[in-house]
């Protein structure tokens, strides 16, 4: 396994980093030692103030869309574990419960990402369904292209990278430990506090991981649903990209790399996913 | 069964529901539009009904042999899936016991998950290509190029869903009831049979889903690929070429199909499970039991 | 490569038909294709086409085929990854089908092969759009942005300047191009459109789209910029800093009054906008509106007085091709240019480069209807036989001459292309 990362990430990884402390012109990158790539990342940083400058700010809203869609998985991630874990007692129901669950995802999300403009757009589905109901009489606009349309779809996608982890450390909840707590008289909601949830943290703060890293370095769905209008350090770094700019979207790319490791490392220090194994 | 559920359970099954109904949004968009007349498009209004969609599919007419790219895909995505399995549960199991390193894998895996997938895909593809100068430079004639489907589009991969499957086996892992292991090892068994016929089976059903994630993870991927795949596209990548031209609805006939192909192998698998166990249950044998 | 991975693909053939031995199949199949010699003795001629999937075309590669016996293998990618991939992997591909304006970022990377005009048999006979920026009458036209014609020649055969005369040294043969203006849904306006100005009317607020490249869009704000009056640019393709400000000021205001519906990136998507109403006005392809068309919903690629902005794009060679697959490249480049694949072209509402050689292969009611601007006397028909038009019709600004001649821009990369990007990300984030 450490030889699989030593040879497709972090030499990769490396090179990385030395293309980001290149120096580049217009059209072409030199290989000679610059900090440029970092220097205007942060431009305007200060000379703004009290201005937030353009990096700032589109870290602000990808840490915004990011605690929005952990909040709406983990909810929801958590329900539908616990649901498969508790509730589904046969192991066969539980996989097809589960492979029903991943059926969408072997549609290319290519074309599932095309097929939220017929859902949600102006003459979509939703629209369409909620005129004949009467209940709206002009099509509802920020179903897409919007904060709400990104959200949506980056729960749609990520909720069950939640669901994976918990309902793991879930099924490792000795079933005799909730039914003591029955016993002894505790209601459902004080033995999920305190017997589930403590017991399921471990799957929590691995599937808040997933979603968390995945989120942050997100452009497609961000894009594709934002239309293109809504920033995110991901997309700072695919504008860069694409424009060939390869020592600044590697600059960008070790900065956003740095504050998700921060995040991260703050995240395992509440809870030691390895500690209990 | 024969016992009753409590009221929770109906308001979960419910929540559930739900969430599939969720799911499945896009989908039924996708469904009901690979029902296209010959005439419409990716969008509403309908033009029409047909099955003219479906017919394309498999006639292959088109820039790209989607069904080549689609075996491309299914072949990357199994040996994907295998290698994602061996070693998530060698390195979870690794994990266990401290190691030197430990920590140090940790964050790699974490970060391998954090960078941005185009940039890691360039990482790779900027070392094929100094690897390709080495070979040219060292004299071997002919030589084209290292990347390709099962080197550096493998390798890409597996930084994809190697981080999901280690942190997965950490979950599974969590709170493993090491005294089993001990038990065997005190009645004189060999590691491998420990781990063959103590911890494989408890394991084995979470591991079928770490295999599974990691199909599907694997399946679905793009950005990773696009640097690093050489020649060959896989099926997102051509999908995704192809949005680039006049796109049909036979895409979503695509979708539609596997979809459909899929409910009908899961159906099945069901049908062949639970008349494998009403038989179990009728010859009172209980081998097997708890295996599925 | 290709021979082991068709081996590849036989083994894998078989281990589907077998079904469950699937997983043996691939791991031979895996070995493969990282250790199989490579055989000469009986090498089809084989030429690895990368580009996007709006010029490749099934059946150009089968014509193709039939006529020269190269077997031309598509590798489809979206714009940008195209250049990225040349780039990061020139062997992984042998001829290139990319635009003019990639150029200027992908010469200096040295994986460009110069091509020898000489070798290129209708090389005189491209149209003199390509080579001194006039149509074929001698009318000149807009060269603002990196126009063809200034990134057409290189100084030599391993030079990364670009010649500002013509040598025998070409970066790219031309092979299709257009000139592209704003796509309206006329049943949805409800009156004439003329100027670039109303692409930020706010009377379409929410109903608006551009390109999602920033070079691109950077240049349809600038024409709307210029046709409100507000600023005169030296060359739209090539601002200075302060004209960048300007641009996106104006651009950063249109966005927070919610103007844009969204950026359209591919072809695919800029048809799902407009088919579906999400936009009833965008910058546009020809044939992604004759597409909105055929599908019975009323789009026009609406000419405007300020003028078109055009592209060129055609083909590359990769400096990793040598020996007899350069042959078969120029092969290839030659018979492109032969007049079946323009005549192909064409009839999508592209144009080709050599003019006289696709003409011969068209029909004089289809050359008078997408060429000379002429009412259709039968119903015209795309390649594979949809009717597109019926007969009567005329197309969307009219002839080759009066299209392209009205031509103010070219698709372009900035000198200060950095600078540009920082300020897209600015207004992106604003």
């Amino acid at each position: 396994m450490m030889l699989v990362f030593a040879l497709f990430f972090l030499l990769p990884l490396l090179f990385v980093t030395i293309v980001s402390a290149w120096d580049y012109n217009e059209y072409e990158m030199i290989p000679a030692f610059s900090l440029r790539g970092y220097s205007d990342t942060f431009e305007g940083c200060i000379a703004d103030l009290p201005n937030l400058c353009t990096i700032l700010k589109t870290y602000l809203k990808t840490l915004k869309l990011c605690l929005l869609t952990w909040v709406l998985t983990l909810l929801i991630g958590f329900t539908v574990a616990y649901f498969l874990a508790f509730h589904v007692r046969s192991k066969t129901w539980q996989i097809v419960l589960t492979l029903l669950c991943t059926i969408p995802f072997w549609t290319s999300n290519v074309i599932r990402m095309i097929a939220w403009i017929p859902l949600l757009g102006r003459n979509g589905l939703v629209n369409r369904g909620l005129e004949g109901a009467g209940l709206i009489h002009q099509p509802v606009e920020w179903l897409l292209f919007s904060e709400f349309s990104v959200v949506l779809a980056l729960v749609h996608l990520f909720t069950f990278f939640m669901v994976v982890p918990i309902f793991n450390s879930m099924i490792r909840i000795d079933k005799r430990l909730i039914e003591a707590a029955y016993d002894a008289g505790a209601t459902g909601w004080q033995t999920l506090v305190n017997i589930v949830i403590p017991l399921a943290k471990p799957g929590i703060v691995i599937g808040s991981i997933f979603v968390i890293t995945i989120v942050m370095g997100d452009f497609v769905t961000i894009g594709v649903m934002g239309g293109q209008q809504i920033a995110s350090a991901g997309k700072i770094i695919e504008a860069r990209l694409n424009a060939l700019q390869f020592p600044a979207a590697a600059a960008n790319a070790v900065i956003l790399l740095g504050i998700t490791i921060l995040i991260i490392s703050a995240l395992t220090r509440i809870v030691d996913v390895r500690k209990e194994l | 069964m024969g016992e009753k559920r409590p009221r929770s359970f109906y308001l979960l099954a419910a929540f559930f529901t739900a969430y599939v109904l969720f799911l499945y949004g896009p989908m039924f968009a996708i469904y009901i539009l690979s029902f296209q007349g010959p005439d419409g498009g990716l969008t509403f209004p309908m033009n029409g009904v047909s099955l003219v969609w479906f017919g394309k599919v498999f006639s292959g007419s088109g820039i790209v042999d989607i069904g080549a790219s689609f075996k491309r895909s299914l072949q990357l995505g199994l040996v994907v899936m295998a290698l994602t399995v061996v070693l998530s549960v060698s390195a979870g199991m690794a994990f266990r016991r401290s190691f030197r390193g430990a920590t140090f894998l940790f964050y790699v895996a974490i970060a391998s998950l954090i960078m941005p997938s185009i940039i890691t895909s360039l990482g790779i593809a900027l070392e094929f290509r100094l690897l390709d100068d080495f070979i040219i430079k060292s004299g071997v004639g002919d030589w084209t190029t290292a990347m390709g489907l099962f080197t550096s589009g493998l390798g890409a991969h597996l930084t994809w869903t190697l981080p999901f499957g280690l942190l997965i086996m950490f979950a599974i892992f969590n709170r493993f009831d090491s005294r089993l292991e001990e038990a065997a090892r005190d009645l004189g068994a060999t590691p491998w049979q420990t781990f063959r016929h103590v911890v494989l089976p408890i394991i084995l059903p979470s591991v079928v889903g770490i295999g599974l994630f990691g199909f599907t993870l694997s399946w679905d991927e793009l950005a990773r690929s696009s640097q690093t795949i050489g020649s060959v596209n896989t099926l997102p990548l051509d999908l995704q070429g192809l949005t680039t031209t006049v796109t049909k609805p036979d895409i979503y006939a695509l979708g539609t199909l596997t979809s459909a192909v899929s409910f009908l192998v899961i159906f099945l698998a069901l049908l062949v499970i639970l008349v494998l166990q009403a038989r179990q249950r009728r010859h009172g044998s209980d081998a097997g039991k708890g295996m599925v | 490569m290709s021979k082991s991975s068709k081996l590849n693909s036989r083994v894998s053939r078989r281990a589907v038909l077998k079904g469950a031995a699937g997983v043996a199949g691939i791991a031979a199949g895996s070995g493969a294709l990282t250790g199989f010699p490579y055989v000469h003795a009986a090498d089809p001629k084989v030429l690895r086409y990368l580009g996007t999937a709006v010029n490749e075309g099934d059946e150009i590669s089968k014509k193709c085929l039939a006529d020269t016996g190269i077997k031309i293998e598509y590798i489809t990618a979206t714009t940008d990854d195209v250049t990225k991939r040349v780039i990061t992997q020139p062997n992984s591909f042998d001829v290139l089908d990319t635009e003019y304006f990639s150029l200027k970022k992908l010469v200096p990377s040295g994986n460009i092969f110069a091509l020898d005009a000489k070798k290129i048999k209708e090389f005189d006979n491209i149209t003199p759009v390509f080579t001194k920026g006039q149509l074929p009458n001698g009318k000149k036209i807009g060269d603002q942005g990196t126009a063809p014609w200034k990134v057409l020649y290189l100084e030599g055969a391993n030079s990364k300047t670009f010649s500002k005369t013509p040598t025998e040294f070409v970066t790219l043969i031309p092979t299709v191009y257009n000139a592209d203006t704003l796509g309206i849904r006329p049943d949805l306006i409800k009156r004439p459109i003329s100027s670039w100005t109303e692409l930020l009317n706010p009377e379409f607020k929410g109903k608006a789209s551009i390109l999602n490249i920033p070079s691109i869009g950077i240049m349809d704000a600038a024409m709307v910029v210029e046709a409100g009056g507000q600023h005169t640019y030296a060359d739209k393709g090539n601002m200075t800093k302060a004209e960048i400000d300007l641009t996106m000021k104006i651009m950063t205001e249109a966005k927070k009054a919610g103007q844009f519906r969204a950026f359209w990136k591919d072809f695919n998507e800029s048809v799902n906008l407009m088919a579906s109403g999400e936009t009833v006005i965008q910058s546009m392809w020809s044939p992604a509106v004759t597409k909105v068309r055929s599908m019975g919903i009323a789009c026009t690629f609406q000419p405007l007085k300020e003028g078109y902005r055009s592209w060129a794009s055609g083909f590359c060679v990769s400096k990793a091709v040598t020996g007899p697959k350069l042959d078969w490249a120029y092969e290839f480049v030659n018979w492109y240019l032969s007049g079946w694949a323009g005549a192909y072209l064409n009839r999508q509402g592209y144009y080709s480069a050599v003019l006289s050689t696709a003409k011969a292969n068209m029909t004089a009611d289809e050359w008078g209807y997408w060429m000379e601007g002429k009412a259709a006397v039968g119903d015209i028909k795309a390649p594979d036989g949809t009717i597109l038009e019926k007969a009567g019709a005329t197309r969307d600004g009219g002839s080759y001459d009066d299209r392209m001649g009205a031509v103010a821009c070219w698709n372009a990369v900035m000198d200060e292309n950095d600078y540009m990007v920082r300020k897209w990300n600015e207004f992106i984030a604003a």
